[in-house]
C-alpha cells in the first residue's frame, strides 16, 4: 500500500456532487500536485484528506491506517492553509509551537523542536514578532513553520503560495522544492497553477469537474495528454486547437483536411485503424509550430499576423489563419511583423489528434 | 488614543485621519467643532455636579444656585460617607451585584455565543431570534412576576439574585455582540486549530476568547455600566437598608430627612457614582483597539 490512499471517494453538498468517485495513491516521500480550475474540487479533496471534511463515500489511508474516520490531529498530517490561518494574538514562536503545546509536550523539548524549524525557514530572528509585523512570504514560512513542527508524514497545501506577489511566489517555490528535497515526506500541493504544479510535483493529479482527467509526470502531461482537458490546461501560452476532416489513416499517419484551408498528416497514438472519416480535432502547442514562407512545400497553413509579442527570450505570434487564429511561439526573435502573410509549418510529431469525445487518439 | 493596533506595520496609513484628494480642508474643522460641542454639552452637567459637590452644603442648597463655589468644603462628601448604613457598604453592595452580573454575563453568554456562531446547532437561527426577542420585552414587564419567583427561591434582597436580574436583562445584547464576535473569525483558524489538536474546548479557551477580547470588553462594560446603574430592579428586589446599592442610596439621600433636597450630598455621591464608570472605562480603552485580527489570513 502506498503511503496515501484514497479509494473510491465521493463528496456531496447537499445535492451537489463535487467530487465523483476519486482513486489515488501518493508514494512515501513524492510531492503530488493536484491540479485544476477553481471549483473544481481541489480543496474538498485535500481537506477530505486532511480530514477537515468527512467524505460522503469511500476510504482516506495514511500511511497504511485507514483515517476515514480519525481526527485530523490524529492522522499524522498537516496542512498549510491558503490564507496561512496565523494565531494573530500569538508571537511567531507560539504559532509554531501551538501543536506541541496542545500535546502537551515538555517544554524544553518544544523550545528546541521550534528553534530548529525556524533555522530551517530562516524565521530564528522573527520568532518574537506578531504575525501583523511579517511580511507575506514570512507569513507563508511561519505557516508551514507551523506544519514542520509535527513532523508530520504527509504535508498538504493548499494554493499556499496563491497570495503572494509574482516575485515571491517563484523564489517560495524554490523554496518549497529545496524544502521536499531536504525532508523527503510526502506533499500533496492544490494549486491552480500549471507552472507551480509542472515545477515542483514529480506526480501530478489533473482534476476536472470532480473526476481525474490525467495522473502522470509533468512531462507526461505535457507530451501525451490523454484528453483536450489536459492539453488546453497545462503549457503557456495555451494549445492551439483546429478543427479538421479525417481523410485518409494510413498505418498511425491521421491525414487530416482543415477547415479553411491546407492539410496535415499527425502520427496518430494507435487505435486508428477503424476510425472513419469525420470532425476531428488537432491540437498543436505554440512552440511546436514554424513560421516558414506562405508558399513552401513545409507550409501546412498560411495566415496573417495581428499581433507580435516580444518577450525577449521568446516571440510570440497570434496568426490569422483559414482555421481560426492560431498562437506561435519561437524562442528566437523573429523579423517577422504586423500585417506580414507568413505560412506556418506544424511539427507533425508534436500535434495531437483529438476525437469527438476529446479523448486523443 | 495613541495606542494603535500591530497591524499599523502593515499599514503605514493607520493612525492618520485619512486625506482623500479634493476633500475640502474646512470640512474637518466643522466636524472637529461638532465634535467639541458635543462633548461639550455631555460633560456639562458632570461638571456642575462636581462644583457643587465641592460647596458648602449650605450654599449647595442655596436658590438661586451659584457656577462657581464661594469656598471649597468636602463636608458634603464627609456627609454621604456616614449616610445610613455608610458609603462603603453601599459601594460593596454595586460593585458586588456589578461583579457577579459580569461573571454571569460571560459565563453564560460566551459558550452560548461559540456555539450559535461555530456549531451546527439545529435550528439555531430561530433560538437566536427568541434569545433577541427578550431585548423587546420592557423590562418593568418582566420585574414583578421575577420578583414572585425570586422571593419563593429565596433570592430577594440577596446580591446574587439582584445579580441575576441584571444578568437577565444584559444576556440578549451580550450573547449577540459576541455571536457577532465569533462569527467574524475566519474558518480557516478554527481549521488550523483543530488540525494543531484542539478539541472545542481548548479552540475556544486558547484561539477564540484572545481573538474576541473586544466584543469580551464591550460586554463586560456594558454590564458594569448597567448593573452599576440600574435602579428599579434594586429598587424593587432590596427591601434591607444594608442591601441598598448606589442608586437607592442616591435617591433616599436626595429625598433628605425632613423634605429638603440635599443638593450638596446627592452631588456628593452622583461623582463618587460616576467615578468607577469612569475608572473601568479607562482601565479597558487599551482594549478598544481594531484589528485583533490582523496578521491571521492574508
Ligand atoms: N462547504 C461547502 N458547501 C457547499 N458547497 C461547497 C462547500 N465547499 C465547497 N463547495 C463547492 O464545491 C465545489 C468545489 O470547491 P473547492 O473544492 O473549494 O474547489 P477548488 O479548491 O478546486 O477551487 C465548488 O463548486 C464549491 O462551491
Ligand atoms: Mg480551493
Amino acid at each position: 500500500m502506498q503511503h496515501v490512499e484514497i479509494e473510491n471517494v465521493h463528496k456531496s453538498f447537499g445535492s451537489v456532487e463535487v467530487i465523483k468517485g476519486i482513486d489515488l495513491s501518493v508514494a512515501k516521500g513524492q510531492f503530488c500536485a493536484l491540479l485544476g480550475p477553481s471549483g473544481c474540487g481541489k480543496s474538498t479533496l485535500l481537506r477530505m484528506i486532511a480530514g477537515l471534511e468527512a467524505v460522503s463515500s469511500g476510504k482516506v489511508f495514511v500511511n497504511g491506517a485507514d483515517v476515514t474516520n480519525t481526527h485530523p490531529a490524529k492522522r499524522q498530517i498537516a496542512m498549510v492553509f491558503q490564507s496561512y490561518a496565523l494565531y494573530p494574538h500569538m508571537t511567531v514562536r507560539q504559532n509554531i509551537s501551538f501543536s506541541l503545546d496542545v500535546a502537551g509536550r515538555p517544554k524544553p523539548e518544544a523550545a528546541q523542536r521550534t528553534e530548529e524549524v525556524a533555522r530551517i525557514l530562516q524565521l530564528t530572528d522573527f520568532l518574537d514578532r506578531k504575525p501583523a509585523q511579517l511580511s507575506g512570504g514570512q507569513r507563508q514560512r511561519v505557516a508551514i513553520g507551523r506544519a514542520l513542527v509535527r513532523s508530520p508524514e504527509v504535508f498538504l497545501f493548499d494554493e499556499p503560495l496563491s497570495n503572494l506577489d509574482a516575485m515571491l511566489r517563484v523564489q517560495m517555490r524554490f523554496e518549497l522544492a529545496k524544502l521536499h528535497e531536504e525532508l523527503a515526506t510526502t506533499m500533496i500541493y492544490v494549486t491552480h497553477d500549471q507552472i507551480e504544479a509542472m515545477t515542483l510535483a514529480s506526480k501530478i493529479v489533473v482534476l476536472d469537474a470532480g473526476t481525474i482527467s490525467q495522473v502522470g509526470t509533468p512531462l507526461e502531461l505535457y507530451n501525451q495528454p490523454a484528453n483536450k482537458f489536459v492539453a488546453g490546461f497545462i503549457g503557456s501560452p495555451q494549445m492551439n486547437f483546429l478543427k479538421g476532416r479525417m481523410e485518409t489513416v494510413a498505418g498511425r499517419e491521421v491525414r487530416l483536411e482543415l477547415a479553411g484551408s491546407g492539410s496535415v498528416a499527425i502520427l496518430a497514438r494507435g487505435g486508428v485503424e477503424d476510425l472513419k472519416p469525420g470532425e476531428l480535432e488537432i491540437g498543436i502547442r505554440p512552440e511546436h509550430i514554424r513560421p516558414c514562407n506562405p508558399g513552401d512545400a513545409e507550409a501546412n497553413l498560411s495566415g496573417r499576423v495581428e499581433l507580435v509579442e516580444h518577450l525577449g527570450n521568446s516571440t510570440v505570434l497570434y496568426v490569422s489563419t483559414g482555421s481560426g487564429r492560431l498562437v506561435v511561439q519561437r524562442s528566437d526573435d523573429l523579423s517577422i511583423r504586423t500585417g506580414d502573410t507568413i505560412g506556418l509549418a506544424v511539427d507533425a510529431s508534436r500535434a495531437h489528434v483529438f476525437g469527438a469525445d476529446q479523448r486523443a487518439i | 488614543m495613541t495606542s494603535m493596533s500591530v497591524g499599523t506595520a502593515t499599514h503605514p496609513a493607520a493612525g492618520k485621519a485619512p486625506t482623500i484628494a479634493g476633500e475640502k480642508k474646512h470640512t474637518r474643522y466643522i466636524v472637529a467643532a461638532v465634535c467639541i460641542f458635543l462633548i461639550a454639552l455631555m460633560l456639562f452637567p458632570v461638571f456642575m455636579s462636581l462644583l457643587a459637590s465641592i460647596k458648602t452644603p449650605a450654599e449647595a442648597m442655596a436658590a438661586p444656585p451659584t457656577y462657581l463655589p464661594h469656598a471649597l468644603s468636602l463636608d458634603n462628601y464627609f456627609k454621604v460617607y456616614d449616610y445610613q448604613v455608610g458609603l462603603p457598604v453601599y459601594l460593596f453592595n454595586s460593585l458586588a451585584v456589578a461583579f457577579l452580573t459580569i461573571v454571569f454575563c460571560l459565563v453564560l453568554a460566551v459558550p452560548a455565543a461559540y456555539g450559535l456562531a461555530r456549531f451546527p446547532v439545529p435550528g439555531k437561527e430561530i433560538l437566536f431570534v427568541v434569545l433577541l426577542l427578550g431585548l423587546m420585552i420592557p423590562y418593568q414587564a418582566l420585574v414583578t412576576p421575577l420578583y414572585l419567583m425570586f422571593s419563593k427561591i429565596g433570592l430577594s434582597n440577596s446580591l446574587v439574585g439582584l445579580a441575576l436580574i441584571h444578568t437577565i436583562v444584559q444576556l440578549p445584547f451580550s450573547v449577540f455582540l459576541l455571536r457577532n464576535s465569533f462569527e467574524a473569525i475566519p474558518k480557516a483558524l478554527e481549521e488550523a486549530a483543530v488540525t494543531d489538536g484542539c478539541n472545542s474546548w481548548q479552540t475556544l479557551w486558547r484561539v477564540f476568547l484572545p481573538l474576541v477580547k473586544a466584543g469580551i470588553v464591550t460586554v463586560v462594560l456594558f454590564a458594569f455600566i448597567a448593573s452599576w446603574n440600574e435602579f428599579l430592579g434594586a429598587l424593587i428586589f432590596m427591601s434591607r437598608e444594608s442591601n441598598f446599592t448606589i442608586p437607592i442610596m442616591l435617591v433616599n439621600v436626595r429625598t433628605g430627612q425632613h423634605g429638603a433636597i440635599d443638593w450638596g450630598a446627592l452631588q456628593a455621591g452622583v461623582v463618587i457614582a460616576v467615578l468607577p464608570c469612569i475608572a473601568i472605562y479607562v482601565l479597558l480603552q487599551k482594549y478598544y483597539m481594531s484589528g485583533f485580527l490582523s496578521g491571521a489570513v492574508k
